[in-house]
């Protein structure tokens, strides 16, 4: 359902008039606002792809708002550390958070607890972009298609592994969601970050692996990896050739992440409406749309309803795959 | 003929104006900022990250680099100067370099330091550019099951850095494998040893660590009686190494370069392991093994040129496979990506001004950072002469900035006076922190890539002797073992026995 | 009375990797072991555990062998002042901010020292608090909020 936003976001630039006026309209109910700086937490690691799209989001936001955004990371608990913190912050909109498919659908349904509520204790802002998933291969892997890998899963069942970033990543549920629709059995090989999952699948450890689009791109360009497929729903802009995995013999597949913005539950409407303004603002911004297209993330601007919408789907979408998979970490 | 075409536009990129002037910068912040007490290299990019992003992609990674290495300069002097390493690397030079300050030979330890990295920097420069292609085939052959091999060498050989007791040090070692394994099992997701906190669910900080285990138990060493400042300050005899220092680091240098570079190209940690590895080398060859620990000379100007080879050589899977080796390296593909280059194998190909000013302006980095150190070195050993009482709080004041600036997570700090006052008491328990250190680093890799290469192989554990380089490895740290390590717990039971009579 | 010397600071030693060890066995049963396949969370923890009580348990028994040097003084005043500076600048932070936090943090190690005047004391927490101030937090931006939410008013 997010991906048909995305047409939305044509008609949201052109109608760059309109933004304006709601501009002008929310900036005199929270005329003092922000008065001073603002924190974005990045529940991750700098130099990651949520840290990476929540840099280029600060500095646009800090022109728009007249006021620094800084971006501080507070990495740990796989997102929950950054999540908890800011939704226990003062609700005042002066620290947000760079939220992800992780922290707002997958921990909550994975982990045994967790420290907040998703949907209750955090006012939503705006969905920001959506970043695809790929399915890689070794190039030495002898498939050319999603159609030939099925056949080969099942010609040898057991014998293939697969790469991801993690134990409960949005990258390994993509490949648990893959074996469970598909009925193929693969060995789940999890690392400690894209990188050096890459790595092995590049040297053909592991011959098969699940990754954001961005990160493996130079890889699918230079042909040092081979990629079946996206995961979502539609081709992705930036590479058009590939095909999806929805096309490719798995009707229904979709899995992909997604970054979006929150503030604590409490927040007053005034603000929110300030700080979704000034996303919109940015997103439609050319130099960060250009940045995003380079990135292979698809720019989503919303409504605060909308993001909240988007939450709830989410975890009705990511609840069967988790149950399915039996992924239930402490 | 490529190779100096490809170098001529890598000189001509980084030796721009605005380049060398970025290249400068990073160079001194690094050094500045990796100076202070506590802060090592990946706090210092954490901290001086925002700052890159607004700049041009060739000057920001240029300054970036810059850091990086200007850091590890820097950190090195702490660890020299007040025993306080801000990485991994540098809590080998700890070891003797401190030793060597404590008998008014400072000066000596930091130029010897600074001369070696420089040479080790200049070679490793080099192989970078004419090897970094055909190397990365070299590193994509380690799996899982080579790493594990590599790490038992690493372990192995570790014993070497203890100077006391060997069980001791084994001990140590072990306590450290399992400090490392603090944090949430990445194979099942299950918290182990965390005590139910949460903010350990990614394991110990290591800067918490090696701060506490090494600086905050100098302090409190340093406290006791309050008289040892004194001790310390003994009289600072010559600011420059003698030719007597310049004869006997020159093959230590030399061996430390090479062992750094062939363990820096490896993705999956290699680099952790190139100061240990090269100060354990020294310690065997050498034809005066008990100076080490007591202020060997070898003792600091291997390690310090390995670390650095390392340093620059890790750059080759970034460069050539967009694959960040450390968490530096991780901020360093950040920067790229926001800055709109998408790291990969055609960074060579499509962006040769980037990819060759890079390399080129490691070399000028490191030239600017010697001809920098070397005349503040006197500066340095001045700071060495405020009093201790004036210093420390200092030094305590700047460790919580600095640990906590990484993750913004203040268990982190909280971990600090826990591994202060362990490391206080094991210290007084006669046990040395380095070993320590070593497990703490190892002990998450080694059981990573032992299940890892368990599961990859279907459960036979023959997939560590069938395949090649990992047998290699492992005939090398059996080869280890037998060699020098039964002979020296041989040596070490006399010793004991003597004492005994 | 040969057999009643022994290594008070390696007895202690090697009671402690005992004690230490025995921590980390009793963590580890709550821990799944698996299988040498697939091991599990507890498996290789559990083997390092076992070592370092059994390297404890030698550490211990060589300690009776030997007389070894006292253990020394111990600095109580540092660690009573030392290590809480930590402590109190990760539990203030966030409260504080960062300018006070770190003058405190800064006056609670001075005093480490019996050296240190409360004159002097004051003199260089304030001196540490403006250098980094300008370093840290102006120049090179780093996100703490210089005066948090308790003293603001």
């Amino acid at each position: 359902m997010t991906l048909s936003r995305m047409t939305r976001r044509a008609l949201l630039a052109t109608g760059a008039a309109l933004t304006a006026a709601f501009a002008l309209a929310a900036a005199s109910v929270a005329a003092d606002f922000p008065d001073r700086q603002i924190t974005m937490v990045v529940p991750f690691a700098a130099g990651g792809s949520t840290d990476v799209v929540a840099r280029i989001i600060a500095q646009k936001m800090s022109e728009d708002l007249g006021q620094q955004v800084i971006v501080q990371n507070v990495a740990g608990a796989g997102g929950n550390l950054g999540a908890d913190n800011v939704a226990r912050a003062e609700p005042d909109g002066y620290t947000i958070l760079m939220g992800t498919v992780a922290t707002h659908a997958l921990n909550p349904l994975i982990l045994k607890s967790t420290p907040y509520d998703a949907e209750k204790d955090f006012a939503p802002i705006s969905l920001l972009v959506v970043v695809p998933n790929v399915l890689v291969v070794n190039p030495e892997l002898p498939v050319k298609n999603v159609e030939e890998l099925l056949a080969l899963l099942k010609a040898e069942p057991g014998k293939y592994s697969y790469a991801s970033s993690g134990n409960g990543t949005p990258l390994h549920l993509s490949g648990e969601l893959f074996k469970s629709m598909a009925g193929v059995e693969m060995e789940h090989i999890p690392y400690k970050g894209s990188g050096p999952a890459l790595n092995d699948v590049l040297g053909n450890q592991v011959p098969i692996m699940f990754d954001n689009l961005p990160s493996s791109s130079g890889h699918i360009k230079s042909g040092t990896l081979r990629a079946l497929a996206v995961t979502t729903k539609e081709r992705a802009a930036s590479f058009p050739d590939i095909p999806t995995i929805a096309e490719s013999g798995i009707p229904g597949y979709e899995t992909y992440t997604w970054n979006a913005l929150f503030a604590p539950a409490g927040t007053p409407p005034e603000v929110i409406a300030r700080l979704n303004d000034s996303a919109k603002k940015t997103l439609a911004d050319p130099t960060v749309a250009e940045r995003m297209k380079e990135f292979s993330a698809a720019i989503v601007a919303s409504s605060p309803e909308e993001l909240g919408a988007h939450v709830k789907a989410e975890i009705a979408k990511w609840t069967p795959v988790v149950q399915d998979a039996k992924i239930q970490l402490d | 003929m490529d190779l100096v075409s490809n170098l001529a536009l890598g000189f001509s990129t980084a030796g721009s104006v605005e380049n060398l002037f970025f290249c400068l910068i990073g160079v001194l912040l690094g050094t500045l900022i990796g100076v202070l007490p506590g802060i090592g290299a990946t706090a210092t990019i954490a901290m001086l990250l925002p700052i890159t992003f607004q700049l041009e992609p060739v000057s920001s990674l240029i300054m970036l680099a810059g850091i990086y290495y200007g850091a590890q300069y820097g950190g090195s002097t702490t660890a020299i100067l007040i025993n306080m390493p801000g990485e991994s690397s540098s809590a080998v030079t700890a070891i003797d370099g401190y030793q060597m300050a404590r008998k008014g030979r400072a000066g000596a330890a930091l130029s010897i330091a600074a001369l070696g990295s420089f040479f080790a920097g200049s070679v490793s420069t080099f192989l970078v550019a004419i090897f970094a292609i055909p190397l990365t085939g070299i590193a994509l052959k380690f799996g899982a099951a080579e790493y594990f091999s590599l790490m038992i060498v690493g372990l192995v050989s570790s014993v070497a850095l203890a100077h006391g007791s060997i069980v001791k040090a084994l001990a140590m070692v072990a306590l450290g494998l399992l400090l490392g394994l603090v944090g949430t099992d990445i194979y099942t997701g299950t918290p182990r040893f965390t005590l139910g906190i949460r903010e350990y669910a990614d394991g110990l900080n290591f800067v918490a660590v090696a701060v506490g285990v090494f600086g905050i138990a100098e302090i409190l060493r340093n406290l006791e009686g309050e008289k040892t400042r004194t001790l310390l300050m003994a009289k600072v005899s010559g600011l420059w190494p003698t030719k007597d220092d310049f004869r006997r680091m020159f093959a230590p240098v030399l061996r430390g370069t090479a062992i750094g570079s062939a363990l820096g190209i490896l993705p999956g940690g290699g680099a952790i392991l190139a100061a240990f590895a090269s100060y354990t080398v020294e310690k065997r060859i050498s034809k005066t093994p008990e100076e080490f620990g007591h202020g060997a000379i070898a003792g600091v100007a291997g390690p310090e040129s390995a670390n650095n080879a390392g340093a620059q050589t890790s750059f080759i899977p970034l460069l050539t496979l967009g694959i960040p080796a450390n968490p530096v390296m991780a901020l360093m593909v950040g920067a790229m990506i926001i800055q709109g280059i998408v790291p990969g194998p055609n960074v060579a190909s499509e962006q040769p001004a980037l990819f060759w000013g890079i390399i080129a302006s490691m070399w000028i980095g490191n030239l600017m950072l010697v001809v920098l150190n070397l005349p503040l070195i006197g500066l340095w050993v001045k700071l060495l002469t405020i009093p201790y009482y004036v210093l420390f709080p200092i030094i305590m004041a700047f460790c919580s900035i600095g640990v906590y600036s990484v993750n913004s997570n203040v268990y982190d700090l909280y971990a600090v006076a826990f591994f202060g006052i362990a490391g206080y008491l094991l210290v007084k328990l006669r046990c040395e922190p380095a070993p320590l250190l070593l497990g703490f680093v190892l002990g998450p890799l080694l059981e990573e890539n032992l299940r890892r290469a368990m599961i990859l192989s279907r459960g036979d554990p023959t997939t560590f002797v069938t395949r090649p380089i990992s047998a290699i490895l492992l005939a090398i740290a059996a080869i280890v073992l037998v060699v020098v390590f039964l002979p020296s717990i041989k040596a070490k039971r006399e010793e004991v026995f003597q004492e005994e009579d | 009375m040969k057999s009643l010397t022994f290594d008070t600071t390696n007895a202690i030693c090697g009671a402690v990797f005992v004690a230490l060890g025995g921590f980390f066995v009793y963590e580890c049963l709550n821990l799944e072991l698996g299988t040498a396949l697939r091991m599990g969370p507890g498996y290789f923890p559990l083997v390092l555990a076992s070592v370092l009580v059994l390297l404890g348990a030698i550490i211990l028994v060589q300690s009776t062998r030997v007389e070894g040097e006292p253990m020394g003084p111990i600095a109580l005043r540092g660690m009573l002042f030392i290590l809480p500076a930590p402590v109190f600048f990760g539990l203030t932070v966030r409260g504080l901010g960062f300018v006070p936090s770190l003058f405190f943090t800064a006056l609670i190690a001075a005093f480490a020292s019996q050296r240190m005047k409360p004159l002097m004391a004051l003199a260089l927490a304030a001196g540490i608090t403006v250098f980094s101030v300008a370093v840290f937090s102006y120049a090179l931006g780093l996100p703490f909020e210089r005066f948090g939410p308790w003293v603001r008013f």
